[in-house]
């Protein structure tokens, strides 16, 4: 590993790597190194052209692009020199010859780079008088993006995130000189699987997504840390919230899951959580065959009553439990523990298939269906089965995934049974002929940990509280554990204790649990994640 | 008949016979005999020689050609080739259009001595698109040394393949730069590439490369048969050679004077070019292709070699003379030099795609007459901060004639800020 020397800093880095890259390897970029740069980005080719990044190093008369040059054994950088902030400042200014300048009605104000770079490095405001270019201003690039090509400071981030990223190569910079403007081609709008990156790579409020525009001044919006639920691969996602309520998904940098990306799908998903589809109310089927409000609680407690005199009259043989691929490993756990308490006659887990690319998205569209197996949930066929063939009088189903065509396709199945309780997030078809529901928490709503495809333990915790009384799954069946007079409820729910709890138990979860595996998670023993 | 340069050496001797341009009238005025000796001297002997001999590269930065040969890696066994640059776009310049007409062998057999010395298995020659009659003859050229087997598996019978490819550009100025033109052989938009990695290393389809001028490769035979000393015997020690100057503007007679290097301005203008129209006099004189900055009238002395014309804060370029008599609005020079840089830019780096606009917009508005006396610093600081900050060394041309008309001409600026309109007779078209 070479060391280099920043301002006097002794610094070890990364060997056959630019200076900016090093940087960043280490962590220190923009977090007490500081280097401007606009088109510079650590997941892109390396383009060398907005010329931000200058820096002198010793023994070169030229300043040069840190962006662009190596790194070598005993180098010496300055980046606090006066030629330096000269470099940026010329920089600054000339990027703002052409800027519009409209900050007080532009989206990107308060995360935009030119505006903290200006304030930082620059000049307030250019001194030029000729008039600035006039370009097109709110075209739709696609169906997800809106331009403002006057704000566009050319870094052509974007250009290289569409050729490099999903490889379509919507996005390019026509004409030359000043007269260079990013485009697509007529009839080949930006329309890819991954388009909504181009809004968080674009360093001013030149694209943003038709989704979030104008919903909310950023600086409003507090992050809170996430993962994506759209699909076992598990993306890192920003969660924006303001007044308890969710805005946006932003990518969350992981360089071990999805670099610094989302797919546009993921990215939408966060309308799931305080989405009207979200299921709110507790309900027991009563003697009128309508489900009632009894309560939260009281719903729990009949459903463990209920499942009683099922085992009773039927024995422990009799009871089906399907897990969701969508819960944490926690309340997975949990299940796993009432499901071999009971002695129930088969358990499995329903995921349903979907589409899946190279890049991020994968087939399994849940995000702990990696985590539902390590946890000994088989497929869901041999449940079914016994639903279908009328061996299961019981089931406690979690989730409404069994519904999917690749699965039951319905609810007619379901008709059989004596007793159905569902704990879900969400309402479907499945209230229509359960005895039992209980509204559960999202992802985003409770502590716990998902397992990704690749057998990465990553961390949820709550952004927002849901409006409505809701338990996590976790803490619902642990009731119903309590209930049901079964040993290892005794102490509630703690997901964290749970956690450690399982590391101890599940040797695929040796040493690894929600304590342990921080903001970037930490890949299950025996995988490589 | 042939116009031919007004004065010749040992490029241009010939440039008049009818016939010169083909391979038996070249072969009959002693041509391809350095081919021969060369394939029968050691690649790095060779490259010593042209070291020895000082050739500086004649495309405008006058680099060390010998030097840029020693860049090509000889431990790879990648492919390695070499480009003729012929794109020549540089205003005022028109040596290589005529080096490509008139003696197209003599670049065939600089560029298979090149090749020799340097390992290189092909050759693309890129000539400016706009130059039809000029790829043509190199066109001829090369199927008669393919033909006569100086090109193809066994060049003159010796264990040496080479492959000569035309192509044409696409007509872009930046299409001139080496790396610009690297991209647009390469049939991508000629924007010019960030360095590292350098051509030798990483060149035309990511093999190592190295890119000469036209006239660059013109010289190499003559100093292969008669040797750096003959060489050396011509020019300045610093700037060997002689060069094809190229004057235009009001001058008695225009056109191209093959001289040495070294010889002073007021001579090329005076008695070679047969001094100015009318007899009017001289107001300033751009010494080297657009974007050497203007001399004005009192630095006519200079001789033309780089080590001199640096110290009058320019450079030979490309040797294209433009001499403007005392008629000549500066403002309206700056007009057409600004707006020439500003709609050839490439875009790629802010400095030079936002500087050029703006300098273009600030002396357009001087021109018209609603200048104010600050533009003329913000010309200056914008011309600063395009300077030795880019990809290329497209912004520093865009920014140095800028400099040097700002450094002698101030006063037309000034009039016009003052009058708040063009002293100059004639109309302008913005
Ligand atoms: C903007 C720009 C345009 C250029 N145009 C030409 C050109 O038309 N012909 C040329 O030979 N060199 C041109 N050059 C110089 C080339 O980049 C390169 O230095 C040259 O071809 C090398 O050849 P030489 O070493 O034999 O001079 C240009 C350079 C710049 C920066
Ligand atoms: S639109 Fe944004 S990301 Fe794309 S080039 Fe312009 S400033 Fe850069
Ligand atoms: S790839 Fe999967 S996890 Fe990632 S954002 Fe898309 S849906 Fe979410
Ligand atoms: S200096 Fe100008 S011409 Fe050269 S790469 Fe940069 S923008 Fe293009
Ligand atoms: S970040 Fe280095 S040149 Fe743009």
């Amino acid at each position: 590993m070479p060391r280099i020397t920043v301002d006097g800093e002794i610094i070890e880095v990364p060997d056959g790597r630019t200076i900016l890259q090093a940087l960043d390897d280490v962590g220190l970029l923009m977090n007490g190194v500081d280097i401007p740069h606009y088109c510079w980005h650590p997941k892109l080719s390396i383009d060398g052209s907005c010329r931000l990044c200058q820096v002198e190093v010793e023994g070169i008369p030229k300043l040069q692009i840190a962006c662009n040059t190596s790194v070598q054994e005993g180098m010496a950088i300055r980046t606090d020199t006066e030629r330096v902030r000269k470099a940026r400042e010329g920089v600054m200014e000339l990027l703002l010859v052409n800027h519009p300048l409209d900050c007080p009605i532009c989206d990107q104000a308060g995360e935009c780079k030119l505006q903290d770079y200006a304030y930082e490095y620059g000049v307030e405001a250019s001194r030029t008088r000729e008039p600035r270019r006039a370009l097109k201003k709110n075209v739709d690039l696609g169906s997800t993006i809106k331009f403002d090509q006057e704000r566009c400071i050319l870094c052509r981030r974007c250009v290289r995130f569409c050729s490099e990223i999903p490889g379509t190569g919507e996005l390019r910079v026509f004409n030359r000189g000043d007269a260079s403007v990013i485009d697509v081609h007529p009839d080949f709008p930006l329309e890819n699987d991954y388009s909504m990156n181009v809004a968080d790579i674009c360093p001013v409020g030149a694209l943003t997504t038709q989704d979030f525009r104008f919903k909310i001044r950023v600086w409003f919006l507090e992050d809170a840390p996430g993962i994506c639920t759209g699909c076992s691969n598990g993306c890192n996602v920003h969660i924006g919230v303001a007044n308890n309520k969710v805005y946006r998904y932003v990518p969350r940098r992981n360089d071990d899951v999805n670099d610094t990306w989302i797919c546009d799908s993921g990215r939408m998903s966060y309308k799931q959580i305080g989405g009207g589809a979200r299921l709110k109310e507790a309900g027991v089927r009563g003697e009128a065959g309508r489900l009632e409000n009894t309560g939260y609680e009281a719903a729990v407690r009949e459903a463990a009553k209920r499942l009683r005199s099922m085992i009773e009259e039927h024995g422990a043989d009799s009871v089906v439990v399907l897990a969701s691929a969508h819960a944490t490993n926690e309340d997975l756990f949990t299940l796993r523990r009432l499901s071999d308490g009971l002695g129930a006659g088969a358990d499995g887990v329903a995921v349903v298939q979907g589409k899946s690319d190279a890049l991020l998205i994968k087939a399994d569209k849940a995000a702990n269906a990696a985590g539902a197996r390590a946890l000994g949930f088989g497929p869901a066929g041999p449940v079914l089965d016994r639903i279908r063939d009328g061996r299961a009088k019981a089931a406690i189903v979690l989730g409404h995934d069994l519904l999917d065509e690749s699965h039951l396709g319905g609810t007619e199945a379901l008709e059989g049974l004596d007793l159905l309780i569902v704990l879900d997030v969400q309402q479907s078809a499945l209230h229509k002929v359960a005895d039992v529901v209980i509204p559960v928490r999202h992802a985003a709503e409770k502590y716990g940990t998902l397992t990704n495809h690749a057998g990465r333990v990553q961390r949820v915790e709550p952004a927002v509280e849901p409006a409505w009384e809701a338990w996590s799954d976790g803490e619902v069946l642990t009731l119903m554990g309590q209930a049901l007079g079964l040993e290892g409820f005794e102490d509630g729910y703690d997901p964290a204790k749970i956690s450690e709890w399982m590391s101890e138990r599940v040797s695929a979860f040796a040493g690894v649990h929600l304590r342990v595996v921080g903001d970037q998670g930490r890949p299950l023993p025996g995988e490589r994640a | 008949m042939l116009k031919v340069p007004y004065v010749t050496g040992y490029l241009s001797e010939h440039f008049g016979d009818d016939g010169f341009g083909t391979l038996s009238g070249y072969e009959a005025r002693g041509g391809y005999r350095g081919l021969r000796q060369a394939l029968d001297t050691s690649p790095e002997d060779l490259i010593e020689l042209l070291k020895s001999s000082g050739l500086q590269g004649r495309g405008g930065a006058g680099f060390s050609a010998g030097m840029k040969w020693s860049f090509m890696p000889t431990d790879s066994d990648r492919p390695k080739y070499l480009v003729c640059n012929a794109d020549e776009s540089e205003p005022g310049s028109f040596k290589d259009r005529i080096l490509l007409e008139r003696a197209p062998h003599q670049i065939v057999e600089g560029i298979l001595i090149a090749a020799w010395a340097t390992g290189a298995e092909k050759t693309f020659i890129y000539i400016r698109g706009e130059y039809a009659f000029p790829a043509d003859q190199v066109d001829r050229a090369v199927a008669e040394a393919r033909e006569r087997g100086y090109l193809g598996a066994k060049v003159m019978g010796k264990d040496f393949a080479h492959e000569i490819v035309v192509t044409r550009g696409a007509g872009a100025y930046i299409c001139g730069e080496e790396t610009g033109l690297l991209e647009s052989l390469e049939g991508k938009k000629g924007l010019p590439r960030k360095k590292p990695p350098f051509p030798a290393q990483y060149g035309a389809f990511g093999m190592p490369t190295t890119v000469n001028n036209v006239e660059t490769f013109s010289h190499v035979p003559h100093i292969v048969c008669k040797g750096a000393d003959w060489f050396r015997g011509f020019g300045t020690e610093k700037s060997p050679g002689t060069t094809l100057f190229g004057v235009s503007g009001q001058v008695q007679r225009p056109g191209l004077f093959e001289l040495p290097l070294g010889t002073p301005l007021d001579e090329i203008i005076f008695e070679h070019a047969a001094g100015l129209l009318e007899d009017r006099p001289v107001k300033g004189v751009i010494p080297g292709g657009m974007s050497m900055p203007i001399l004005p009238a009192n630095q006519l002395d200079v001789p033309m070699a780089n080590e001199f014309l640096r110290e009058r804060k320019t450079m030979l370029g490309t040797g294209g003379i433009m001499v403007m008599d005392d008629t000549t609005c500066m403002v309206r020079v700056a007009c057409v030099i600004s707006y020439f840089f500003r709609d050839e830019s490439c875009g790629q780096c802010t400095q030079c795609r936002e500087g050029t606009g703006w300098m273009n917009s600030i002396v357009e508005r001087i021109e018209r007459g609603a200048g104010e006396q600050s533009d003329l610093d913000i010309l200056l600081d914008v011309a600063g901060k395009m300077e030795g900050q880019t990809i290329c060394a497209f912004s520093d041309a865009a920014a140095w004639p800028i400099q040097g008309l700002l450094r002698h001409f101030r006063e037309d600026f000034e009039a016009h800020i003052r009058g708040k309109k063009c002293p100059f007779p004639g109309s302008f078209e913005l």
